[in-house]
C-alpha cells in the first residue's frame, strides 16, 4: 500500500554547503539520504514530492556541522499481511516462484500455490494447471496475498500465497 | 540522528502492537481455552468482542501518537488494514516447511531460529528444511525419471576450464593475449580475459558440445570451490543463452562444509547424481558418485600450482585434442551410463542407483586382468591401502602379491626387478602403473605397448 505521509529528519550538512543554496543542498542531500531507503515502520520510501519546513540549525561543537530538523512530505510503500498485490515474477523454481513488486520480493512456495498446478522443468520453468489453460513463468504478472512481511534496512521480504478465490496470473507473456 | 534511520524504536513499538493484535484476535478465534485477562471477551458474541478490540487498537494508538511523527490518518490505516489481516488468518499449526527473510513459507510466521539448510544460490534468505528437501527431490524425481533425466554436477576448475590470474601469466604465454576472442558473441570462442576479475579463462576443449549433449540427458549444477561472482562469471562464459544451469551454481560460499563439497545443497536425490570433479578429497562422502577426470592445465600458473615443472599447453601452443579428450570420453561413458539406467535395468526405475551401474561399468574396464606390482609400492607400505592397488580393483581388475601363472600384468617402473623380467621371459604384460591411471580416467582397457616399461632406463 502506498501512503502519503510527513516525516522528519536531523540533517547535518557541511558548511561549505552553506550560503544562498543553502536551501537546495539540504533537499538534494535529503533526497539523496532517504529515497530507496526502508525503514520497519513506515516500509520503502519511494519519493520525497515535497518540503514541510526546515527547522533552525544547530551548530555541533567540535565539527562544525550544523544540524537542520527537517520535515518532509513523501511517497512511501509498505506492503501488509492480507493485502493484495500485484507482481512480476522474477524467478520460477521446484520450491515455488520468486515475484517483485517494485522494491518488495516476495517469495509464493509451492505450498501456496493451487494443488492443481504442477511444476514443470525445463528451459522455461513453470507451474502450469492439468488442462494447460494456466501457467506461470518468467515475467507472469500475477496476483497474489501478502502473508508475511519483513522489512530490513535496504529490503522488504514478502511471502505470498495465490491460493486462494481470484488469485494468480493476470497476464501471460507467452498468450501475449 | 534521523527520522529514518531512527526508526528502529518506533517499529518496535509497532511490533509490539501487531503482537498484541496477534494476541487479542488469536484468542478471539480460539475460543474459550486462552487464559489471559482478555478472556472475558471470549464468551462474548464476535460483533461484541470486535468492537472492544478496536477500542482497545484506538485507545493504544492514542497513548502511541505522541512519539509518533506520522498523521494520524496514517496509523489508523495500519491499524485497520492489520486488523482485517489478523481475522482472516486461521491458527493452523504449521510445519515450516522453510523460511524466506525470516519467515515460514508456509504460514508467514516470522521464525526465530534458522532450521535446515541454506539455499543462499536459489535466492538469498531462502532456508529449507530438511524434511522438505526429502519432499522437495522425491516429487523432483518423478518429474526429471519423466523426462529420462539423471542429475549431474559439474566442477569449473581443471574439468570445464582452466583460469589464471593476469598477474601470473608467463612470459611464454603472453601471445594469448592477442589470441583473446570477444566477449561479444561468447558461444564462439574459448579463451576470455574478465579485465574486472584480473583473470584469463581458457574453455576446455570440446566443453560447448560436452554441455549441449549433456542437458539431453542430465539436469546440470555447477559445483566450484570458487567465490560466487566468479563461478556467475565462469557460467555466463559456459552458458551464455542460460540454457543449462538457469540458478543452479553453487559456490564455495553456499556450502555447509569449509573445504568440501556435499549432495546437501543439491536439490537431486543421491543415487540419481553423477559428479565430475578432478578432485576426489572435495567428494569424501559421494565417491561412488564421482567420476574423476584428468586435470585440465591449460595454463603455467595452473602447472606450478600442482607441482609439475613441464611447459604448460598454453606455452607449447596447443591443447588438448577436440575429438578425443578428456570430456569427450567422459561424455561416452556419461551416454552409456544413462543408456543402461534407463534402458537395460529391469529392476523398478525409483529402485536404481546410478551409482551401482557407474561401479558395474568401472569394473569392466581391466576386466579379467590379473596385476602384480613390482616395487610400485614403498617397502612396508600395506599394498592393499594403495591408491593403484584401489584404483586396480574398482576397474576390475585382480590384484595379487603371489607370482604364478595366472598373472597376467605385471606393474612396474623399473625393467630390471625380478617380476619384470620374469613378465619378459614369460610374454606377460610389463606396464607402467600410468597404464591403470590412464585406464582409469579413459575408462577403457589403455594398449598395453604405450605403455611399456622402458628396457634402458632400468638401472
Amino acid at each position: 500500500m502506498f501512503f502519503h505521509i510527513v516525516l522528519e529528519r536531523n540533517m547535518q550538512l557541511h558548511p561549505r554547503f552553506f550560503g544562498r543554496n543553502l536551501r537546495d543542498n539540504l533537499v538534494a542531500k535529503l533526497m539523496k539520504d532517504v529515497e530507496g531507503t526502508c525503514s520497519g515502520r513506515h516500509g520503502f520510501v519511494v519519493a520525497i514530492t515535497g518540503i514541510e519546513n526546515i527547522g533552525k540549525g544547530l551548530i555541533r561543537e567540535g565539527t562544525g556541522y550544523v544540524t537542520f530538523p527537517v520535515k518532509y512530505q513523501c511517497v512511501v510503500f509498505r506492503p501488509f499481511k492480507g493485502e493484495i498485490l500485484e507482481a512480476v515474477v522474477t524467478m520460477v523454481n521446484k520450491m515455488g516462484f520468486f515475484a517483485e513488486a517494485g522494491p518488495v520480493q516476495i517469495f509464493v512456495s509451492n505450498h501456496l500455490i493451487p494443488d492443481d498446478m504442477e511444476f514443470q522443468s525445463g528451459d522455461m520453468p513453470n507451474y502450469t494447471t492439468s488442462d494447460g489453460s494456466v501457467k506461470i513463468q518468467k515475467d507472469s504478472e500475477v496476483r497474489l496475498k501478502i502473508i508475511g512481511t519483513r522489512v530490513d534496512a535496504t529490503e522488504i521480504f514478502c511471502i505470498g500465497t495465490i491460493k486462494d478465490d481470484f488469485l494468480g496470473v493476470i497476464n501471460d507473456p507467452a498468450a501475449a | 540522528m534521523s527520522l529514518v534511520t531512527d526508526s528502529p524504536v518506533h517499529s518496535s513499538s509497532s511490533d509490539d502492537f501487531a503482537s498484541y493484535l496477534d494476541a487479542q484476535l488469536g484468542s478471539g478465534s480460539t475460543g474459550t481455552s486462552g487464559s489471559s485477562a482478555d478472556d472475558e471477551t471470549d464468551n462474548e458474541s464476535d460483533h461484541e468482542s470486535e468492537r472492544i478490540k478496536r477500542r482497545k487498537a484506538e485507545k493504544l494508538e492514542i497513548l502511541e501518537e505522541p512519539e509518533g511523527s506520522t498523521s494520524r490518518e496514517y496509523s489508523e490505516q495500519i491499524v485497520d488494514s492489520e486488523q482485517i489481516v489478523e481475522t482472516n488468518i486461521k491458527q493452523d499449526s504449521c510445519s515450516h516447511p522453510g523460511s524466506f527473510g525470516g519467515m515460514c513459507m508456509r504460514c508467514g510466521k516470522s521464525l526465530e531460529e534458522k532450521s535446515g539448510v541454506t539455499f543462499g544460490y536459489i535466492h538469498k534468505g531462502l532456508w529449507l528444511a530438511n524434511d522438505e528437501i526429502a519432499r522437495l527431490r522425491k516429487t523432483d524425481m518423478k518429474n526429471l525419471l519423466r523426462y529420462k533425466k539423471l542429475y549431474l554436477i559439474l566442477d569449473l576448475d581443471h574439468t570445464l576450464l582452466n583460469s589464471t590470474s593476469l598477474a601470473h601469466i608467463s612470459s611464454d604465454e603472453e601471445h594469448l593475449r592477442g589470441k583473446v576472442d570477444s566477449r561479444e558473441d561468447i558461444s564462439k570462442g574459448s579463451l576470455f580475459i574478465l579485465e574486472h576479475m584480473h583473470t584469463m579463462t581458457k574453455l576446455r576443449p570440446f566443453v560447448r558440445t560436452f554441455l549441449k549433449e549433456a542437458s539431453e540427458m542430465f539436469e546440470m549444477y555447477i559445483y566450484t570451490m570458487g567465490d560466487r561472482s566468479y563461478a556467475l562469471e565462469m557460467a555466463k562464459l559456459l552458458d551464455p543463452k542460460r540454457e543449462y544451469f538457469h540458478e543452479r551454481v553453487i559456490s564455495r560460499d553456499d556450502g555447509t562444509q569449509r573445504h568440501q563439497k556435499g549432495l546437501d545443497v543439491v536439490l537431486g536425490q543421491e543415487s540419481y547424481v553423477l559428479i565430475l570433479d578432478d578432485t576426489e578429497q572435495a567428494w569424501t562422502k559421494h565417491k561412488d558418485n564421482l567420476l574423476l577426470m584428468e586435470r585440465y592445465h591449460y595454463f603455467a600458473s595452473s602447472c606450478q600450482q600442482f607441482g609439475f615443472s613441464c611447459k604448460s599447453l598454453s606455452e607449447m601452443e596447443t591443447d588438448e585434442n577436440e575429438g578425443d579428450g578428456a570430456l569427450a570420453t567422459v561424455i561416452g561413458v556419461l551416454k552409456r551410463v544413462h543408456t543402461i539406467f534407463f534402458h537395460e535395468l529391469e529392476d523398478e526405475l525409483a529402485g536404481r542407483d546410478v551409482r551401482q551401474v557407474l561401479k558395474t561399468l568401472r569394473k569392466e574396464v581391466l576386466e579379467g586382468c590379473k596385476i602384480i606390482f613390482s616395487r610400485v609400492f614403498p617397502t612396508h607400505f600395506p599394498a592393499r591401502q594403495h591408491q593403484l592397488w584401489k584404483m586396480a580393483e574398482q576397474l576390475g581388475a585382480t590384484c595379487t602379491v603371489d607370482l604364478d601363472d595366472s598373472v597376467t600384468h605385471v606393474v612396474a617402473t623399473d625393467a630390471g626387478t625380478e617380476k619384470s623380467r620374469w613378465a619378459v621371459k614369460e610374454k606377460k604384460s610389463l606396464v607402467h602403473p600410468r597404464w591403470i591411471e590412464a585406464s582409469y580416467y579413459f575408462w577403457k582397457r589403455q594398449p598395453e605397448e604405450s605403455f611399456s616399461v622402458d628396457q634402458k632406463a632400468s638401472s
